[in-house]
């Protein structure tokens, strides 16, 4: 795997790296690979670019989950640009934006890897790397190659207000149901199509064919007159769902826990059609100029402790598996202890999408309608 | 004899080649601006329009499918003409209500018209998010307009009027009250402009004020309305911030579309290109339709 890596690395970083490990063999003796990566990363300059997501807030102060890396870099802090989904993240790479590490969710692992935008990671590189959960590890590889570390995970499912709303059922369905037009959220992601797909029963969510997509489609069109917000980023669905605007939205784990500590009555519920469950993966851009300070921040985030402080302050599960929340709640209900939580019969894994650019422009389209 | 005159033939000729190339010099670096920064960049989103630029790797070719799929997608032309109705709203209300405004502060006489003016204008001076956002505080279902209404016993804090907030009206109101300075400016200017001897002249051959506003006041200033109008027609046609803050799904613009298409919509930047440049096409015609309007015209008399 290694080797695999470095051969992905450019020729100035190749360099780097051998002569780095050359003059340390030379002057203290037999070094290992270990070291000769560590004489390398000394050897990376600049701050480390990273691509994340607009909800995690990362330049609040007391951000701990990258702390260890801050710590030992503190020259090489991250600097971060956000983005809103995989597809924001995609159109600022391609408009020039060029982040050592984003983090698209697992959905997409296919899709970059086969889009020569990415590198695959060293796990060797990464001592924390064997802690983390094999299932989520695996689904970060394509042809063999670890092109996604995971990270956090958790559902795409429906948050009420328990004061407000009665559900007729545990179903997706709240979030279309007509009783509460104008107090409903949906979220601004192809991945729409998915939840209605899943509600009307179609076999296959994430392959569907024409007709089903046209119905889909239909549908959504149909039950937009509901729907208050279509929100893009977490703080415009905390700022409108924590002032009582909205009753109803499609949410994840986080946006539960935010709710929750503005003293609302609110319930996360795990729909009967089941959650759509997510990993987050940490993906390397090729050609990045910092990879071993890049495969350090991961290692950063992939510790025991700030799963822990993941879990605590988000309500998202961790894929280091020695992660556990304070709070037994919410390791009850995210299934923390399950190692395969994020899979059937539990959830349906979020996975690739042949025809992604189909669902896209349908997707739009229903916002435009 | 002019100075001119007595002038040596050589002396003429350096200064007229002085005279030809101040021209070009003074006129080369806008030009130049506009050039790199205006005409190359629609350049670009034209091409990828035509599938000449791609995100996709592989080959491609120049290509009308995105144009063709545009214009045969009722949805878009449908989202189109909705930004246009709204737009237009906008922009006739806050004209007609623009109007008095400007019109009391160039005619009335008032010896404060320029601190009245000023004051008109200093919402500017705060950021355009900043105002945007100040809305959600005042619409919002707790916000101090429904509070206002529970306060009074008119309506019921269950039962708060919710279109206020993520509507087309939200978007509407918004975009009145940001875009109202624009609007008063150009209708201020042309008014004071006004060459009040006309005013005396109607008077003097028995017009009514009303009467000399009709047949004077108004034609002449409506080089000014019209420029204020274009001035917020133009940009509330394209307009995506104030729809995404305060606008909901039935305040979502053609500008959204353009904005999400580039973005979190995949990114399709080969749709996004036709819609962003029929946009472009349409404020063209526009301005050059309207620019025939904003030469002062004359007065006629009956």
């Amino acid at each position: 795997m290694e080797e695999t890596t470095d051969r992905r690395l450019s020729r100035e970083q190749l360099l780097k790296i051998a002569a780095a490990a050359g003059g340390a063999t030379l002057l203290g003796g037999r070094l290992g690979t270990a070291d000769a990566a560590h004489a390398a990363l000394t050897a990376e300059s600049g701050r480390l670019q990273v691509l994340d997501w607009v909800g995690y807030k990362n330049d609040m102060p007391g951000q701990a989950m990258f702390a260890a890396y801050v710590k030992a870099h503190p020259n090489n802090k991250p600097q971060f640009t956000t983005m809103t989904n995989e597809s924001d993240a995609l159109a600022k790479i391609h408009a020039g934006l060029k982040p050592d590490l984003f983090r698209p969710y697992v959905g997409w692992v296919k899709y970059f890897a086969t889009s020569g935008l990415v590198q695959p990671w060293n796990p060797k590189l990464i001592p924390n790397f064997k802690h983390l959960n094999k299932f989520m590890v695996k689904a970060g590889q394509y042809n063999g190659k670890q092109y996604g570390i995971p990270d956090d995970w958790g559902f795409d499912a429906v948050l009420y207000r328990s004061d407000k709303v009665h559900p007729r059922s545990k179903s997706w369905g709240l979030i279309f149901d007509n009783r509460y037009k104008g107090r409903i959220a949906w979220f601004d992601d192809l991945e729409m199509l998915v939840t209605a797909g899943l509600y009307l029963g179609v076999p296959r969510p994430w392959r569907q064919t024409d007709e089903e997509l046209k119905r889909s489609q239909d549908f959504l069109i149909k039950k937009k007159k509901l729907v208050r917000m279509i929100w893009a980023g977490e703080s415009d669905l905390w700022e409108a769902f924590g002032s009582g605007d909205l009753w109803i939205a499609y949410a994840w784990p986080n946006d539960w826990v935010q709710m929750k500590k503005k003293k609302l009555k609110v319930v996360y519920m795990r729909p009967k059609e089941k959650p759509i469950a997510w990993v987050g993966m940490f993906m390397l851009l090729k050609g990045s100029p910092r990879p071993h300070l890049a495969h350090a921040y991961v290692n950063a985030w992939s510790s025991r402790s700030s799963g822990k402080w993941l879990e605590d302050n988000y309500g998202y599960g961790h894929a280091n598996v020695l992660a556990r929340p304070s709070s037994s709640d919410l390791l009850r209900a995210l299934q923390l202890t399950n190692p395969r939580a994020v899979t059937e019969p539990a959830a349906h894994l979020d996975r690739d999408i042949p025809r992604r650019s189909v669902y896209a422009r349908m997707w739009e389209q229903v916002k435009a309608s | 004899m002019s100075i001119a005159a007595r002038a040596s033939p050589a002396a003429t000729r350096r200064r007229r080649l002085r005279l030809d190339l101040t021209t070009p010099m003074l006129l080369g670096l806008p030009l130049g601006w506009l050039a790199v920064f205006f005409l190359a960049p629609i350049a670009i989103v034209a091409a990828y329009s035509f599938d000449v630029y791609s995100l996709d790797p592989g080959p491609h070719g120049f290509t009308l499918t995105a144009w063709h799929d545009f214009l045969h997608s009722s949805i878009y032309l449908r989202l189109f003409w909705k930004s246009v109705k709204m737009s237009l709203i906008v922009s006739t209300i806050i004209v007609v209500l623009a109007y008095p405004v400007a019109y009391y502060l160039a005619l009335s006489g008032t010896k404060r018209k320029y601190v009245l003016l000023l004051l008109l204008i200093a919402p500017f001076l705060t950021s355009y998010l900043l105002r945007v956002l100040a809305w959600k505080v005042i619409l919002g279902d707790h916000g101090v307009i429904n509070s206002f209404l529970f306060w009074t016993g008119i309506r019921s804090p269950d039962h708060p009027i919710s279109q206020l907030l993520y509507s087309r009206f939200a978007v509407m109101l918004v975009l009145g009250y940001i875009w109202l300075p624009f609007v008063a400016l150009p209708i201020f200017v042309s008014l004071e402009s006004l060459d009040r001897r006309l005013l005396e002249a109607a008077s003097d051959l028995g017009a009514s004020r009303l009467q000399a506003f009709r047949k004077v006041t108004l034609p002449l200033s409506l080089p000014g309305v019209f420029a204020a109008f274009l001035f917020v027609f133009i940009p509330t046609l394209g307009e995506f911030v104030t729809p995404s803050l305060v606008g909901g799904t039935s305040g979502y613009m053609y500008g959204n579309q353009i904005v999400d298409l580039f973005g979190t919509g995949f990114p399709d930047w080969e749709t996004g290109s036709v819609l962003a440049i029929f946009l472009l096409g349409v404020v063209t015609v526009l301005t050059v339709v309207f620019a025939r309007f904003l030469q002062p015209r004359q007065v006629a008399a009956d």
